[in-house]
């Protein structure tokens, strides 16, 4: 049985639908992200599972006690549920030190040990326990906000998009320490956010969000690869659509013959592959000929940008796709690795490695 | 939009301003001091206006106020007329040497018990101290018979003055001229613990008529102009004199005098005779005022008690020491 | 920065300086034994002790009236919240005497202390009601969630999260509350309450400028020193902005359910002796005076004289202010600081005794000014320069210094520059400035009392005098235009302090 049970959970704001029908379930110790654009309900979500709002109708179990029911909801100081928010929301009017104890008995044991520990946990410097927020850097404030929801010990831990305030460099890092603290305190943890790799590198399972509901819920993996529709595919990552035909596990497209993920599928398809999924090799216009089964494309444009590079590819001996018309002749865009990247004019042949995913 | 609203604003102060500066900056006419109650000064200064075509501009205000003030305006006082309600704040000015003489012709329209011995100033009007009380809270037979009764342990609580106003000042100054200082300290160190102060004559009416307090120590015509009103404030009081020659039957002479530095000297003589003479006393008997006429053969009100009834004792008004009180009345903490 | 706008500046403090020092003059003056005698008498701790308990008494309960007030119409789902809101704030525009005159009316005997407490804290709550309710509007409420899923209760939270960060509004307002206490005069003198402030206007009365006057004003003004002070410690150094960068999202409203009747209750009873008391004694008196009331040479006169009055010292309040608000937004630094802490203290000491001060110092040194417009002018814009400078700084703020950059740079001189951009773009707040500290100059009493040129007679003082007569229906013609006139700026006051709040 799960640890965290939520099924049929709606809530309005007046007209508005913030949460029209959500289903999840996670499991005790693990990491779950809420992936979404903004507006979609995920952190309304998140609100209705730490008890800040009461939902309009739905069911909210953690770890066999309810938490809410239709209208009726233990409110949010009696569920020992942790919550660190986007910024923070660090008490400005008390010290570092106190507002990692703020959730702790005044003359509880050890308090300042804990504390100590705590910070000493997330990678806080002691002599740091004696500011005020303000003083602190983001991160530093992130990392106090995750000590004070640890210090109560908490059955279940929401991260509201905490690491979003973060310098890019700085969040990867943080995102990698917190969730091997939690890992290793072994607290159930949901993510909010809305980046798409924060989610799919953070969390076990990874459920994408859409206009109050859950358009698809699975491990990272999965998501990535096998997504339900084009708009998820798009959403978590670069993506190349095209049409094809599909029969015997195999697509013929405009990128020639190539396996699909699917033996049972005889019908006409869009397919999707990842562009990492795609390499280009220098050719030239000779080296074109007499290979009609070979995919061959000119470079359009060039982009670099470091440590990638964003190509076009346009693409040149299109052996007559299905739906022609609708690609035309748009080209492919692909970013490669900034190394070596051809240059624009250039002639180059595309092969496929791995599978591509078939749409519904 | 911003714009507009700033223009806006400038454009209602240009004409308020063209609208008030005016009224503010018009031809003031001669500057009389007025320590008397603002309507009886009013009417005295249209009275004038009316029959010299002499415009007045009053400002209003207190005898201890003004006459400090006066002393401290020095020659460079605006005023060209001092009008008192009593004698001591006439004397602080005299002593500074700031009056210049009356005319002859308007002392002659007073008696000489009524003006000052100097020639400096002259009485305009006069009011008699009194015990007020509550008619039901206090029986005739009950009354004090003497202003000195007050201070008797037995009137603790039972009494309220407005010791920050000039008129209980005066009737201090009066019994520091009849009983000496000793006496007089003592006698407000017992009022310190036995009375309760309130601001204004009127208002010591007032409590006394809502029965707050049994009785009060003020001048005769609060009482008469109220009743002459709608006797809201004194249905339930009555006036007890204390005659006697007692310290409480003190009548207080109210001045009036022409500044030595005012720049319209003729006016404001015009203005004072004025104010003693037959126009000006009339004010006084047929007015809502209810003071006690001083001219020669001028007549009080009918309603009041006829002044030669009141059995004051003989105090000299031009030696009545208004700083000497404060200073007491300042240790003994009611100031 | 340009040298004139320093000039400009320093000039100004050093003029709001004067009276201070003219009391420190007068003491030195008149001698150590002249002043011990004066001050160290039991008069003057009689009046200490119920100047002390009027504080220590109104301000702990205005501050619990008015932020049980501002949570209810800010955070709660209390029936027609934003009119609540509004008649918090509408008490201002009636003028502290106007307030004890109506309840002196209501209840005869009222008197002393606790008569002094009830009207104060009516007069005045609404000084703290509009810092607590801004500032619980901008109050984050991701800490409040915070705080409750760290396993507070909302009592808790209240105690240990929102109070905490309310500590500056309430500071602010306790400050503005206590030194309006201190500097009150009618509205003691009618419920026979004897502070300093009234004890001054006595020795004034009987004895004009004499060195007890000005002594007890010297005691007076280390009041307001102390209360200055015990705001700074309390206050600290605290920063209670936001901390986080993230858009503030909108608070929740709490549902009262079982206690929405009993707040209602509070709101209408507040209402009810704040706005009520105040209007049916005034309606009372116009009806019993009838027409005879309404005179109307006498009070358009007064009304005329009054608007003028108020007018030209907003004016000049708000043109003195100009430079000071100008450095401390472009040019912080420790000279601004001291020059505004200069005029903030000249700005928080009370009427009567820069009226003191003026009077001798005109009278004794600069008579050709004495009694004349231009001083009773000074006399506001001191007293009132805090208000004009509060509005004009946060307008400037607004106005970003690189369009007087750019207009420098096409080619406006430096003035010009300033004019068209800067000024124009801070009128409204200009605007705003001056207008609350014309309300404050329409409801002033003692300063002009003392201070006027002959024949004025504004609408206070012509309340005054008719109310010192016991004629409490003649008064109330003047009692209803003040309050009339000042109702719509305390709208102004209420949408200010939204607007400062980021709403």
């Amino acid at each position: 049985m799960s640890f965290l049970e939520i099924s049929g959970l709606k809530k309005h704001y007046g007209p508005v639908a913030a949460l029209a029908g959500v289903d999840l379930s996670v499991a005790s110790g693990s990491r779950t992200a809420i992936v979404g654009p903004s507006g979609c309900g995920k952190t309304t979500l998140l609100r209705l599972i730490a008890g800040f709002e009461a939902p309009d109708q739905g069911h909210i179990a953690l770890d066999g006690e309810v938490l809410a029911n239709g209208g009726v909801a233990v409110p949010a100081h009696r569920r020992g549920i942790g919550v660190v928010a986007q910024d923070g929301a660090l008490f400005p009017h008390l010290t570092i030190s106190d507002n990692i104890g703020f959730g702790m008995g005044r003359n509880e044991d050890k308090r300042a040990e804990r504390i100590v520990e705590l910070a000493y946990i997330v990678g806080l410097d002691k002599a740091i326990l004696k500011r005020r927020p303000h003083e602190l850097s983001g991160g530093q404030q992130q990392r106090v906000a995750l000590a004070r929801a640890m210090a109560m010990k908490p059955r279940l831990m929401l991260l509201d998009e905490p690491f979003s305030a973060l310098d890019t460099g700085l969040r990867a890092s943080m995102r990698k320490a917190v969730a091997e603290l939690l890992e290793a305190a072994g607290i159930t943890t949901i993510l909010v956010t809305h980046d798409q790799a924060e989610a799919l590198s953070f969390a076990a399972q990874v459920a994408v969000m859409r206009d109050g509901k859950f358009s698809q819920v699975g491990t990272p993996r999965d998501l990535y690869l096998k997504p339900k529709d084009r708009m998820i595919a798009e959403f978590l990552g670069d993506a190349i659509i095209l049409p094809a035909k599909i029969s015997d596990g195999f697509a013929s497209s405009s990128l020639g013959r190539i396996a699909v993920d699917t033996m049972e599928r005889r019908d006409v398809a869009r397919i999707m592959l990842r562009p990492e999924q795609i390499a280009l090799k220098r050719t030239s216009r000779e080296g074109m000929s007499g290979t009609s089964d070979m995919p061959f494309g000119e470079v359009t444009e060039s982009e670099f940008a470091g440590s990638t590079c964003t190509i076009a590819v346009r693409l040149l001996n299109n052996s007559d796709p299905p739906d022609a018309a609708a690609i035309g002749n748009t080209p492919l865009i692909l970013r490669k690795s900034g190394m070596d990247a051809p240059a624009v004019g250039e002639i180059v042949r595309l092969t496929v490695s791995g599978k591509a995913h078939v749409f519904a | 939009m911003k714009y507009k609203l700033s223009t806006l604003v400038g454009a209602t102060a240009v004409a308020i301003g063209l609208i008030a500066g005016p009224a503010m900056a018009e031809d003031a006419g001669i500057i009389v001091y007025n320590a008397q109650h603002e309507s009886l000064a009013k009417e005295w200064a249209e009275g004038f206006t009316k029959e010299t075509g002499i415009k007045v501009t009053l400002r209003n205000g207190g005898d201890s106020d003004f006459s400090n003030q006066i002393v401290a305006e020095g020659t460079a006082s605006p005023a060209d007329v001092f009008l008192t309600e009593n004698s001591p704040a006439m004397v602080l000015v005299e002593s500074a040497g700031l009056f210049a003489p009356v005319d002859a012709d308007t002392m002659a329209q007073v008696p000489q018990d009524y003006q000052a011995a100097s020639g400096k100033w002259v009485g305009v009007a006069a009011r008699s101290t009194v015990f007020a009380y509550n008619t039901t809270k206090l029986k005739t037979d009950q009354l004090p018979k003497s202003l000195l009764d007050l201070a008797d342990p037995s009137w603790k609580g039972r009494w309220a003055a407005s010791p920050s106003g000039a008129d209980f000042q005066a009737i201090v100054s009066a019994l520091l001229q009849l009983k000496g200082q000793a006496a007089t300290a003592d006698w407000l160190k017992a009022m310190k613990t036995n009375f309760t102060a309130y601001k204004g004559n009127s208002t010591v009416m007032k409590a006394v008529n809502a029965g707050e307090i049994e009785g009060g120590v003020i001048y005769h015509y609060y009482y008469f102009g109220d009743q002459a009103k709608t006797g809201e404030n004194s249905k339930n009081v009555a006036l007890h004199y204390f005659k006697n020659q007692d310290p409480g039957a003190f009548v207080s002479v109210s001045g009036g005098g022409v500044l030595a530095s005012s720049k319209h000297p003729k006016e404001a003589q015009a203005f004072l005779k004025f104010v003693t003479g037959k126009g000006g006393q009339e004010v006084l008997k047929n007015g809502t005022s209810f003071e006690y006429a001083v001219g020669k053969g001028a007549e009080s009100n009918p309603k009041l008690v006829p002044l030669v009834d009141l059995q004051a004792p003989k105090v000299d008004a031009t030696t009545l020491n208004s700083k000497k009180v404060t200073d007491l009345m300042t240790a003994a903490g009611l100031l | 920065m340009a040298p004139w706008l320093i000039t400009a500046a320093i000039s100004v403090s050093l003029l709001a300086l004067v009276p201070l020092a003219f009391i420190i003059w007068i003491a030195v003056q008149t001698g150590w034994d002249t002043v011990s005698a004066l001050v160290f008498r039991p008069r003057v701790g009689e009046l200490l002790v119920n100047t002390t308990l009027l504080v220590l008494l109104a301000v702990p309960i205005a501050i619990i009236l008015s932020v049980a007030l501002a949570w209810l119409t800010e955070r709660s789902n209390l029936p027609g919240a934003r009119l609540w809101a509004w008649l918090c704030v509408a008490p201002l525009a009636i003028p502290a005497f106007v307030h004890s005159y109506a309840w002196i009316t209501m209840v005869p005997g009222l008197h002393g202390l606790w008569a002094g407490v009830l009207v104060s804290v009516i007069a005045y709550f609404p000084f703290l009601y509009l810092p607590i309710s801004a500032a619980l509007r901008r109050l984050d409420p991701a800490l409040e969630d915070a705080a409750a899923a760290l396993g507070l209760g909302p009592w808790r939270v209240f105690w240990r999260v929102v109070l905490p960060q309310l500590r500056l509004a309430i500071c602010g307002g306790s400050l503005l509350v206590g030194l309006h206490l201190l500097a009150e005069y009618g509205l003691y003198v009618f419920i026979r309450f004897d502070t300093f402030t009234t004890a001054i206007v006595d020795q004034f009365q009987s004895t004009f400028n004499g060195p007890a006057a000005n002594m007890l004003a010297g005691v007076l003004v280390t009041c307001c020193f102390v209360l200055l002070g015990l705001e700074v410690l309390v206050r600290g150094e605290e920063r209670y902005a936001r901390v986080g960068s993230g858009a503030a999202r909108y608070q929740q409203r709490a549902n009262l359910g079982r206690a929405t009747i009993p707040s209602l209750l509070l709101l209408l009873v507040t209402t009810l002796l704040a706005l009520g008391v105040p209007f049916v004694t005034i309606g009372r008196w116009l009806a019993a005076g009838g027409t005879d009331v309404w005179r109307f040479d006498e009070i358009g006169l007064a009304l005329g004289q009054t608007l003028f009055l108020a007018l030209a010292g907003a004016l000049l309040a708000t043109v003195a202010a100009m430079p000071m608000a100008w450095i401390s937004i472009r040019a912080p630094g420790p000279l601004q600081r001291l020059l505004e802490g200069c005029n903030y203290i000249v700005g928080s000491l009370p009427g009567v005794v820069i009226a003191l001060a003026l009077v001798t110092i005109t009278v004794r040194i600069a008579l050709p000014l004495y009694q004349t417009l231009f001083t009773i002018l000074v006399a506001y814009a001191l007293m009132f320069l805090p208000r004009a400078l509060v509005s004009l700084r946060a307008s400037i703020a607004q106005a970003p210094v690189e369009l007087e950059r750019a207009a420098s740079s096409l080619g406006r001189r430096p003035l010009n520059a300033l004019w068209s951009t800067t000024i124009r773009l801070s009128a409204p707040g200009a605007a705003a400035g001056m207008a609350l500290v014309a309300l404050g100059i329409m409801n002033e009493l003692t300063a002009t009392q003392m201070l006027a040129p002959n024949g004025t007679r504004t609408l206070a003082m012509a309340f005054w005098s008719y109310s010192g007569e016991i004629d409490y229906a003649s008064a109330a013609p003047y009692a209803f235009i003040m309050v009339a006139m000042s109702l719509p700026l305390t709208w102004l006051l209420y949408v200010q302090s939204k607007r400062m709040a980021g709403r």
